[in-house]
C-alpha cells in the first residue's frame, strides 16, 4: 500500500470516529443518574462505547475506503489480485477482539460484583407487582403498605420481589437497575440512591393488556423525611 | 423414512403431469379439489375423537370449543388438507405394501403455472414456493408493523385498544421469524444447494415438498387468529408463561403455528443435512464446498438440534392450558422460569439459524462481485462452527433480569462475548475480500455490503447486551428492539434480498431491473436507519419495549420513527414491481451473468429440470477468481481436461 | 423455459459422496432431533423435581414400579425379536422376518396398554401437581413413540407378508428398526429416572 492511501484510511477512520463520537456525546443517551449503581453501570456503558467507536472507524473506513477506491471501471471484466489469507492477519483480528471482549467482560463482572453488594444494614422493602399495579411493602416498618416507592436517600437497600399472577419487571431508568418478579421466585435487586427526586417506575415484562400503563413512583427524600413519613400509621 | 428417490429404475419420462381424469374420480385426484373435502372431513374425525374421549372418560361439558378448535381444527383439518393435496399418497401406498406408481418424473419440474400449486418434488419449484409463500408473510406482517408504528406515532391511544395492540406486534414478530426469515433462507437454499452440490435433487424430494406445504399451514394459522373471539395471541412472539397461559383463545393459534412452522423446519434440515453429505459431485470435499453450503450446513444442525426446545415448550403451555398441568404454575408445584430456559435455548441457535445463511449468500456475492477469493475461506467455515458450537451456551443472555440463578450470568456473559471473534472473523474476511477488488456494485453486492455495514452495528449493540451491567438498564427497552432489527433487518433481510437479486436471473430466467433494484436498495437503505437507529436512543432513555402508549418525552422521536417507518414500507413497493415486471419482461438472462464459477452457474437460466445432464466433476475451490486457468468443476464434454487435471492433483 | 425441452432422460444418476445411506443417515438425525425433544420434557423434569425439589413420587401418590419394571422387561425382549428380524431378512429368510415382526408388534402392542391400564389405575391425574404432569407428560410422551414405532411395524409386518424385502432390499426393515431401539432406548431412561430414581 502506499502512504498516501494510507492517510486517507487514517482520515477517513478519525472522520469516523469523530461521527461517531458526536452521535455519542450529542444527545442524552443516559437519563440522570440517581443511585450508586448508575454511575458505576454507565462506566460500562461509556467503556464500552468506547471500544465500539474503535471498532466502528475502522471498520468504516476500510468500507468507505474500498467503496470509493476498488470499484471498477465499466469496461473492466478482469479479476482482482488471487489472495487467498493471510495468517498473520487472521491471528491478529482474532486475538485483538478477544482481548477487547475480555476486557468488557472483566469491567462488567466487577461491577456487578460491586452493585450487588449491599451495604452493612440495608433497607428492605418487598416489591409487589400485580396486573397492573405496583404496591410496596416495608418489613421493618410493621409492613406498611405504600402504593408509592418511598427510599431514604443514600441509604442501601434491598428490593425484594413478589409477582401475584404472572411475570413483571421493575425498572428505574434513574437507577439502572432492573429486575424480573416471577411468581414463586423472590429475587432481590440492590439500590443506593443517591439523588432526592422523584422517578418512574416502569413495567418492562410484558404482563397483558395494561402493560404498558403499569406505571408507578419512586420518591427519594432525606433520610429524616423517610423516617417521619414511614413511622406513620397506615397505609399511603 | 425411505423416502430417498432412486434415480435410477427409471421407466419413461414424461413432461408434466398428464390431465387430471373427468367426471367423479377427479374429486378423489390429488389437488386441492380432494383437499377441500378431505380438510372438513378430518377436522370431523378430529372433532369426533375430542366427544367420544370427553364421553368416555366422562368430562364435562362434552362438547368444549377450546379443545375442538386445537384437536380438530389446528392439528387434524391441516393433515386432511395435507393428504387432500396428496403430500401422502406415496408413503400411503408404500406403507401398505402397494405397487408404488413407476417413477416417470412427471411430477417434477414446472411447465405450467399450475405445477407451482401442487406438490412438486423438484427442489427448484419447491425453492420458488418458499419464496413466493415467504415473500407473502413478509408483506402481512410489514403490514402489521405499519399499524403498530401508526398506533405508537403519538403518545396516548389512537387506533387500537392494548390488546389488539399487543395483538398486533406478536403477530408480526412471528411471521417474521418463523414465515418469512426462517423459511425464506431455507427457500433460497432449496433452489440453490443442490445445484452448487451438482446433485438432480434433495436427497428426500418427497420430504421436502411436505416440509414446503406445512408452512401455508402455519402462516394461515397464525394470521388467522386475528378472527377468533378474543384476538390474536398477544404475549409477544417469546410467549412467556405464565402470561400465555392465561391468554384468550388466540394464543394456542400460536402455539399450534409455532409446532408446524417448526416441523418444517426440522424436516428441511434434515433434508439439507443429507443432501450435503451424501450427494456431493465426485472431488467436491467439505473444503470446496461454496460458503453458502456451508452456511447452511451449519444452520441444519442447529435447526435439527434445537428446534424440539421449543415444540416442547409451546406443548407445556399447551397442555398447562388445556389439561391444567402444573408446568409453569408455581402453586401446583411448577416452575415458570423453566420456560424461558427452554424457550431461548432454542430461541438463542434460532438467530444464528436466522444468520448463518445470511453469512452464506453474503460470502458468495462478495466474493463474485470483488472478483477476489474468500479472504481466508477455511477461517471462514471454521468461524461457522464455532458460532454453532458456541451457540448453545448463551441462551441464559437474554435473563439475565429474568430472576435465574444470580452466577449463571457471569458465566453466560463470557460466552456470549466470545461470540463476537468468531463473527468479528466474518466481518473483517469480507472487508479483506472486497479489498483491492474489482467491485462491480451491482444490485446484489450493494445489499451484501449494506448488510455488512449494518450487520456491524447490530453486533456491536450486542456487546452492549452481553455486558450484564448495561443489559440490567436496557433490556426489555426499546434498544433491544433497535438491536434485532439491526441484525435481522439489517443482517436477514438485506441479505434475502442481496441472495434474490443475485439468483433472480437463475431462478426466473430474466434479469430484474438494476436501476429499480439499487433504488430499492437506498431508499432501504436511508428508510431503515432512520427508522431503527433512533431507537437506540429512546432505549436507553427510558422507553420499554412491548408498551401501546409511553411517557410524552418521547413523542418526538416516536413521530420521526413512524413517519420513517411508513417511508421504508413503501420502499418495497420498488422491490414488488421490480419482481412482478422483470419476471415477466425483463432481458433473457444468460447463463452466468455474474461469471461466477460455483456450479448452479454452470448450467443454463433457468436450469434444466434435472439440473445437469451429467454429474460434474469438482477440481478446485469455488472461489478462484484471479488465479489464472483455475477451474471449480468440469461439466459434460470436458471429461478429456478433468483427467489431467485430476493426475497433476 | 426452451432448457426443458430437451430434457427427455431422466436425471443423472447422483453421486454417492459418502458412505452411509441416505435414509438411515436421515433416521439417525431425526432421531438426534426425537432425543432434544425428550431433551426438553426432560428439563422440565429437572427444573420441577431438582430445581423446585418437590417430593418424588408425592405423597399420597405411589409409582407401580414392578408392573412397569415388567413392562420394560418386555420392550426390551422386543427389541431383540426385532433384530432377529432383520437379521432373518439378511439371510432370506422370510419366515423369521415375519415372525420376529410380527412378534414384536405384539409385545409393542401389550407394552402399550399395560401402560393404558397404568394410567387407570394409578390414582392420580396430569392436573395432580408437578409431579402428575411430569409423570404423564414423559410417559405419556414415550407412549405416543411407541404408537408411531408400532405404525411403522404394522406397515412393516403388512409389507414382509405381502412379499417385499430381500437380502439385497431391506432398508425398510433396517430403518424402522434403527427406530424402535431409539424408542426402548428411551424407554430405559424414561424408566429409570421416573420409576427407580
Ligand atoms: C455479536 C453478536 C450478538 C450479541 C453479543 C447479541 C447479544 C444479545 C443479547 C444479550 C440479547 C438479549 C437482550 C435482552 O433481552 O435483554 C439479544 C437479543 C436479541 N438478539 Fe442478539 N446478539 C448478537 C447477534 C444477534 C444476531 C446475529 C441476531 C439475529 C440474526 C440476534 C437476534 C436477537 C434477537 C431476535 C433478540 C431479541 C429477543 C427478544 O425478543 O427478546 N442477535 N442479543
Ligand atoms: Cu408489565
Ligand atoms: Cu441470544
Amino acid at each position: 500500500m502506499r502512504r498516501g492511501s494510507i492517510v486517507q484510511l487514517i482520515v477517513i477512520g478519525v472522520l469516523a470516529g469523530a461521527i461517531a463520537s458526536a452521535v455519542a456525546l450529542i444527545p442524552d443517551w443516559l437519563p440522570s443518574s440517581a443511585s450508586r449503581e448508575a454511575g458505576r453501570i454507565d462506566f460500562v456503558f461509556w467503556f464500552v462505547t468506547g471500544i465500539c467507536i474503535f471498532v466502528f472507524s475502522i471498520v468504516t473506513a476500510v468500507i468507505v475506503y474500498a467503496v470509493w477506491k476498488f470499484r471498477v471501471k465499466p469496461d473492466d471484466d478482469s479479476d482482482g489480485p488471487p489472495i487467498h489469507g493471510h495468517t498473520g492477519l487472521e491471528i491478529v483480528w482474532t486475538a485483538i477482539p478477544a482481548l477487547l471482549v475480555t476486557a468488557i467482560a472483566i469491567v462488567s463482572a466487577i461491577v456487578l460484583a460491586k452493585d450487588d453488594a449491599a451495604g452493612a444494614n440495608p433497607l428492605r422493602v418487598n416489591v409487589y407487582a400485580q396486573q397492573f399495579f405496583w404496591s410496596y411493602g416495608y418489613p421493618g416498618y410493621r409492613n406498611k403498605l405504600s402504593s408509592v416507592l418511598r427510599l431514604p436517600v443514600n441509604r442501601s437497600v434491598v428490593l425484594t420481589m413478589h409477582a401475584r399472577d404472572v411475570i413483571h419487571s421493575f425498572w428505574v431508568p434513574e437507577f439502572r437497575q432492573k429486575q424480573d418478579l416471577v411468581p414463586g421466585i423472590h429475587a432481590t435487586l440492590h439500590i443506593t440512591p443517591d439523588k432526592v427526586g422523584t422517578y418512574p417506575v416502569i413495567c418492562t415484562e410484558l404482563c397483558g393488556f395494561g402493560h404498558g400503563l403499569m406505571r408507578s413512583r419512586v420518591v427519594v427524600m432525606d433520610s429524616t423525611a423517610f423516617e417521619k413519613w414511614a413511622e406513620k400509621k397506615g397505609t399511603s | 423414512m425411505t423416502t430417498a428417490v432412486e434415480h435410477h429404475d427409471v421407466g419413461p419420462v414424461r413432461q408434466g403431469l398428464p390431465p387430471p381424469p373427468g367426471g367423479l374420480r377427479r374429486v378423489l385426484y390429488p389437488g386441492f379439489l380432494r383437499a377441500a373435502w378431505m380438510t372438513p372431513l378430518f377436522f370431523g374425525i378430529g372433532s369426533a375423537i375430542v366427544v367420544l374421549c370427553r364421553w368416555w372418560g366422562g368430562w364435562h361439558p362434552i362438547w368444549f370449543g377450546e379443545i375442538i378448535v386445537l384437536v380438530g381444527a389446528l392439528i387434524a383439518a391441516p393433515i386432511g388438507f395435507l393428504a387432500g393435496i396428496g403430500a401422502f399418497d406415496y408413503w400411503v401406498r408404500y406403507s401398505i405394501g402397494a405397487p408404488t406408481e413407476p417413477e416417470d418424473h412427471s411430477g417434477h419440474g414446472a411447465y405450467s403455472w399450475r405445477d407451482y400449486f401442487r406438490v412438486n418434488t423438484d427442489h427448484k419449484v419447491i425453492g420458488m414456493q418458499y419464496l413466493a409463500t415467504t415473500i407473502f408473510f413478509f408483506l402481512a406482517g410489514g403490514l402489521l408493523a405499519m399499524l403498530v408504528r401508526a398506533e405508537l406515532a403519538k403518545p396516548g391511544m389512537q387506533f387500537f385498544d392494548n390488546q389488539t395492540y399487543n395483538g398486533l406486534f406478536s403477530v408480526h414478530a412471528s411471521l417474521m421469524i418463523f414465515l418469512f426469515v426462517i423459511p425464506a433462507f431455507a427457500g433460497l437454499a432449496n433452489f440453490v444447494v443442490p445445484l452448487m452440490l451438482g446433485a438432480p435433487d434433495m436427497a428426500f424430494p418427497r420430504l421436502n415438498a411436505l416440509s414446503y406445504w406445512l408452512l401455508p399451514i402455519a402462516g394461515i394459522m397464525m394470521l388467522s387468529s386475528f378472527l377468533v373471539p378474543g384476538g390474536a395471541f398477544a404475549s409477544g412472539w417469546t410467549g412467556y408463561a405464565p402470561l400465555s397461559v392465561h391468554q384468550p383463545l388466540g394464543t394456542i393459534f400460536f402455539n399450534m403455528g409455532v409446532q408446524w412452522a417448526g416441523a418444517s423446519s426440522i424436516m428441511t434440515a434434515l433434508n439439507f443435512l443429507v443432501t450435503i453429505i451424501t450427494m456431493r459431485a465426485p472431488g467436491m470435499t467439505f473444503w470446496r464446498m461454496p460458503l453458502l453450503v456451508w452456511a447452511n450446513f451449519t444452520t441444519s444442525l442447529l435447526v435439527v438440534i434445537a428446534t424440539p426446545f421449543i415444540a416442547g415448550s409451546q406443548f407445556f403451555v399447551m397442555f398447562d392450558r388445556v389439561m391444567h398441568t402444573h408446568f409453569f404454575d408455581v402453586g401446583g408445584g411448577g416452575y415458570p422460569l423453566g420456560y424461558q430456559h427452554i424457550f431461548w435455548f432454542y430461541s438463542h441457535p434460532a438467530v444464528y439459524i436466522m444468520m448463518l445463511p445470511g453469512f452464506g449468500i453474503a460470502s458468495e456475492v462478495i466474493s463474485v462481485f470483488s472478483r477476489k477469493p474468500i479472504f481466508g475461506y477455511r477461517l471462514m467455515a471454521l468461524s461457522l462452527m464455532a458460532i454453532l458450537v458456541l451457540g448453545f451456551s448463551v441462551w441464559a443472555h437474554h435473563m439475565f433480569v429474568s430472576g435465574m440463578a444470580p452466577w449463571l450470568r457471569v458465566p453466560m456473559m463470557i460466552t456470549t462475548l466470545m461470540i463476537a471473534v468468531p463473527t468479528g472473523i466474518k466481518v473483517f474476511s469480507w472487508l479483506a475480500t472486497i479489498w483491492e477488488g474489482k467491485i462491480n456494485f451491482a444490485t446484489p453486492m450493494l445489499w451484501a455490503v449494506g448488510f455488512v455495514s449494518m450487520f456491524v452495528i447490530g453486533g456491536l449493540s450486542g456487546i452492549y447486551l452481553g455486558a450484564v451491567p448495561i443489559d440490567i438498564h436496557v433490556s426489555d427497552t426499546y434498544f433491544v428492539v433497535a438491536h434485532i432489527h439491526y441484525v435481522l433487518f439489517g443482517g436477514s433481510l438485506f441479505t434475502i434480498f442481496a441472495g434474490i437479486y443475485y439468483w433472480f436471473p437463475k431462478m426466473t430466467g430474466h434479469q430484474y431491473n438494476e436501476k429499480l433494484g439499487k433504488l430499492h436498495f437506498w431508499l432501504t437503505f436511508i428508510g431503515f436507519n432512520l427508522t431503527f437507529f433512533p431507537m437506540h436512543l429512546i432505549g436507553t432513555q427510558g422507553m420499554p419495549r412491548r408498551v401501546s402508549d409511553y411517557a410524552p418525552q418521547f413523542g418526538n422521536w416516536n413521530l420521526f420513527i413512524s413517519v420513517a417507518s411508513f417511508f421504508l414500507g413503501a420502499s418495497t413497493i420498488v422491490f414488488l414491481y421490480n419482481m412482478v415486471i422483470s419476471m415477466r419482461r425483463g432481458a433473457p438472462a444468460e447463463a452466468n451473468p455474474w461469471r461466477a464459477l460455483t456450479l448452479e452457474w454452470q448450467v443454463s437460466s433457468p436450469p434444466p429440470v434435472f439440473n445437469f445432464d451429467e454429474i460434474p466433476q469438482v477440481v478446485g475451490n469455488p472461489y478462484e477468481y484471479g488465479v489464472p486457468g483455475a477451474r471449480h468443476a468440469v461439466l459434460n464434454g470436458d471429461r478429456a481436461a478433468t483427467e489431467t487435471e485430476e493426475v497433476r492433483h | 423455459m426452451s432448457a426443458h425441452a430437451e430434457a427427455h432422460h431422466g436425471p443423472p444418476i447422483a453421486n454417492h459422496s459418502s458412505r452411509v445411506n441416505a435414509s438411515i443417515l436421515g433416521m439417525l438425525l431425526f432421531i438426534a432431533s426425537e432425543i432434544m425433544l425428550f431433551g426438553a420434557f426432560f428439563t422440565a423434569y429437572f427444573f420441577v423435581r431438582v430445581v423446585n425439589g418437590i417430593p418424588w413420587p408425592q405423597p399420597p401418590f405411589e409409582l407401580p414400579v414392578f408392573v412397569a419394571g415388567v413392562n420394560t422387561a418386555i420392550l426390551v425382549t422386543s427389541s431383540f425379536t426385532m433384530h432377529w428380524a432383520l437379521q432373518s431378512i439378511k439371510r432370506g429368510n422370510r419366515a423369521g422376518l415375519q415372525a420376529g415382526l410380527l412378534l414384536t408388534f405384539l409385545m409393542g402392542l401389550v407394552f402399550l396398554l399395560t401402560q393404558a391400564r397404568e394410567y387407570s389405575r394409578v390414582g392420580f391425574a396430569p392436573h395432580d401437581g408437578a409431579f402428575g404432569t411430569i409423570f404423564y407428560c414423559l410417559t405419556g410422551l414415550h407412549g405416543a413413540h411407541v404408537f408411531i414405532g408400532l405404525s411403522i411395524l404394522l406397515f412393516m409386518t403388512i409389507r414382509a407378508f405381502r412379499g417385499h424385502f430381500s437380502p439385497e432390499q431391506h432398508h425398510g426393515v433396517e430403518i424402522g428398526g434403527i427406530y424402535w431401539h431409539f424408542v426402548d432406548v428411551m424407554w430405559i431412561v424414561v424408566y429409570s429416572t421416573v420409576y427407580l430414581l
